[in-house]
Order: structure tokens, then sequence, then C-alpha cells
């Protein structure tokens, strides 16, 4: 097994944090905008850009509520994305022999 | 997504993972993954173990402020007022530890906690209750103030977390609370004096050994 058996959209860096950051909430529970990006350390623009491609192959969801200022955006890990990064550290240990 | 933010949609230096090693992946993986759990996590190890010694420590001083009273006529306001102080302070930090961990978090987990947080809010006022009734009914002060009040929370609040706990599968809690519930069943049999020193210790094992669990918890990858 190679490297190529990785989940191209979980293996980047900064979407591999997204998405380990995420799966440590407990299930159904989502994470604002603003708190997510305090802990990666991401420009919000770089954020964005992680998020959509995550967010387009089904592994989060996002939602805004308010408008303007006062708007918030609320990430989850979705079930689809939660088992994706499972099956994605299972092949890790296939590949390093063990965790 | 976020309309608040400007969007700098050139900024995808890692977009792709050629690039990335395996083994780098796996230490990436484990790192944030450790991360994020003690960011998220509503008991630091280190503040629940200074949190035991300071119980140890106001439990100790209402022990050695009544020993040998006959008859029991409680401890001294010095004492009183460092107790107050130590509940407190605890209740500032728990407060402000809280908020930090689930600070734009939401969902069935926060919603929860917030039901729990309620329960145990009721389950304190049971002792008060007791020692009204105690009082009411010509009980003598060694109970009402000495045996009730050391003994009583332990058991009332020990047995709604031993609860809580149980419906979270949360056995570290589970163990740690048993542990607090049998100091307020030994100290409920020690006389007014020596449940003080029952319940403290029986607090400070519990807490320091919950904090020891939550630290290998959080250790372990």
């Amino acid at each position: 097994m190679g490297a190529d058996a990785l989940d191209a959209v979980i293996h980047a860096p900064a979407r591999l944090r997204i998405v380990a950051t995420l799966a440590a909430l407990p299930d159904g529970d989502s994470l604002s905008f603003t708190r997510l990006q305090d802990m990666l350390d991401l420009t919000p623009g770089n954020l964005i850009t992680h998020l959509r491609k995550l967010e387009d192959v089904g592994y989060l969801t996002s939602a805004t509520t308010g408008n303007g200022r006062a708007s918030r955006t609320s990430i989850a890990l979705t079930g689809r994305g939660r088992a994706a990064l499972d099956a994605y550290t299972d092949a890790l240990r296939d590949l390093l022999g063990g965790l | 997504m976020q309309g608040t933010h400007d969007i700098d949609q050139t900024t995808t230096a890692d977009d792709a993972g050629e690039g990335l090693d395996p083994r780098e992946a796996a230490r990436l993986l484990e790192q944030t993954k450790r991360e994020a759990r003690r960011q998220f996590n509503l008991s630091p190890p280190w503040i629940s173990a200074v949190m035991g010694a300071v119980i140890l420590v106001a439990y100790g001083a209402l022990w050695l402020s009544t020993r040998g009273q006959h008859p029991y006529e409680g401890p001294s306001l010095g004492v009183v007022g460092l107790v107050y102080t130590a509940v407190a302070v605890s209740i500032a930090v728990s407060v402000k530890v809280y908020r930090r961990a689930t600070a734009g978090v939401s969902g069935p987990s926060v919603r929860r906690q917030g039901i729990e947080g309620v329960a145990i809010l009721v389950s304190f006022l049971g002792s008060p209750v007791i020692q009204g009734a105690m009082k009411h009914y010509g009980a003598s002060d060694a109970i009402v103030y000495g045996v009730i009040p050391a003994a009583a929370p332990l058991i009332i609040v020990g047995t709604t977390v031993l609860g809580i706990a149980a419906s979270k599968a949360d056995w570290a809690q589970f163990g740690a609370t048993l542990v607090v519930v049998t100091g307020g069943i030994v100290a409920a049999f020690v006389g007014p004096s020596g449940a003080w020193l029952a319940a403290g210790i029986g607090l400070f094992i519990g807490v320091v050994g919950y904090a020891a669990a939550t630290g290998k918890r959080l250790g372990r990858s």
C-alpha cells in the first residue's frame, strides 16, 4: 500500500488539522469559524478555501446565522467526514506499521 | 462561508498533500488531536490537582478548628472565611475554564452540560434542606452544623454526579465520584470534627485521582 491510498482531500496539512480538530468535538457539535481559525492559526481566506473543499465532498457542514457583523458561522464534521478520518488514520497506520 | 472576513483565495500554500510524508502526516494528526482535546477539555489536570490541594487545606483547617470541641461549637470565623474564599476562587476558576473550553462550541453536548449543571446546582440544595429539617426537629449543633454539612453534600451531589458519569460512560469520573461519595458516607459516622477530615480526604483523593486519569487520557495518542 502506498501514499496514494490516503484520502487526498484530507492528506493536506491544513485540511488534516481542520478535520482532526473538529473530530475532537462530541458527535453533532459544531465550532465557530472564529474559534477554529484561532486554534489553527490560519488566515480567514486560507481557512475558507480548505473548508469549501471539505464541504464539497461532504466531510463537513457549515451554517451561518445572523447578518453583517453579527453573523456567526458554525462548522461541524459530518458522519461521512468522521468515517473518512477514521479510514485515513487506518490507512496511515497500515502504511507506517502502527501509529 | 464567513461574511465578516476578507476572503484571500490565493493563500492556499498547502492545498496539495503530495509533499506531505505519511510520517509527518501521522505526527501532525496526533499533535492536532492532542492539542484539540486539551483545548476542549473542561477539567485541566493541573487545575484539578490544585483544587484538590485547596480542598484538603480547607477541610483540614475545618477539622483542626473543631477538633476536641465538647460540646461542638463549629469552626472559627477565620476558618469559615478561608473556606468561603476557597469556594469562591474555585467557582471563579471553574467558570473561566468552562467558558474558555466551550467558546465557539455549540450543539447537543453543550445543551446536555447545561442540564447537568442545573441538576448539580439543585442537588446542592439537599444539604441545607436536611440541615433545616434537623434543626426544626431539635437535632444537636454537632449534627446540624458538623456532620450534615460535611457529609451530606458529598453523598447527595456525589450521587447526582455518579448518575451523570454513568450516563456518559465516563468511568474515570464515575470511579472518582464513588470515592467522594464513600468519603461522605464515612464522614456521616465519625463525629462532627472527624466528619470534616473524612470528607476532605474523600474529596482530595477523588479530585486528584480524576486529574491523574484526565492527564493520562489527554497524553495518550
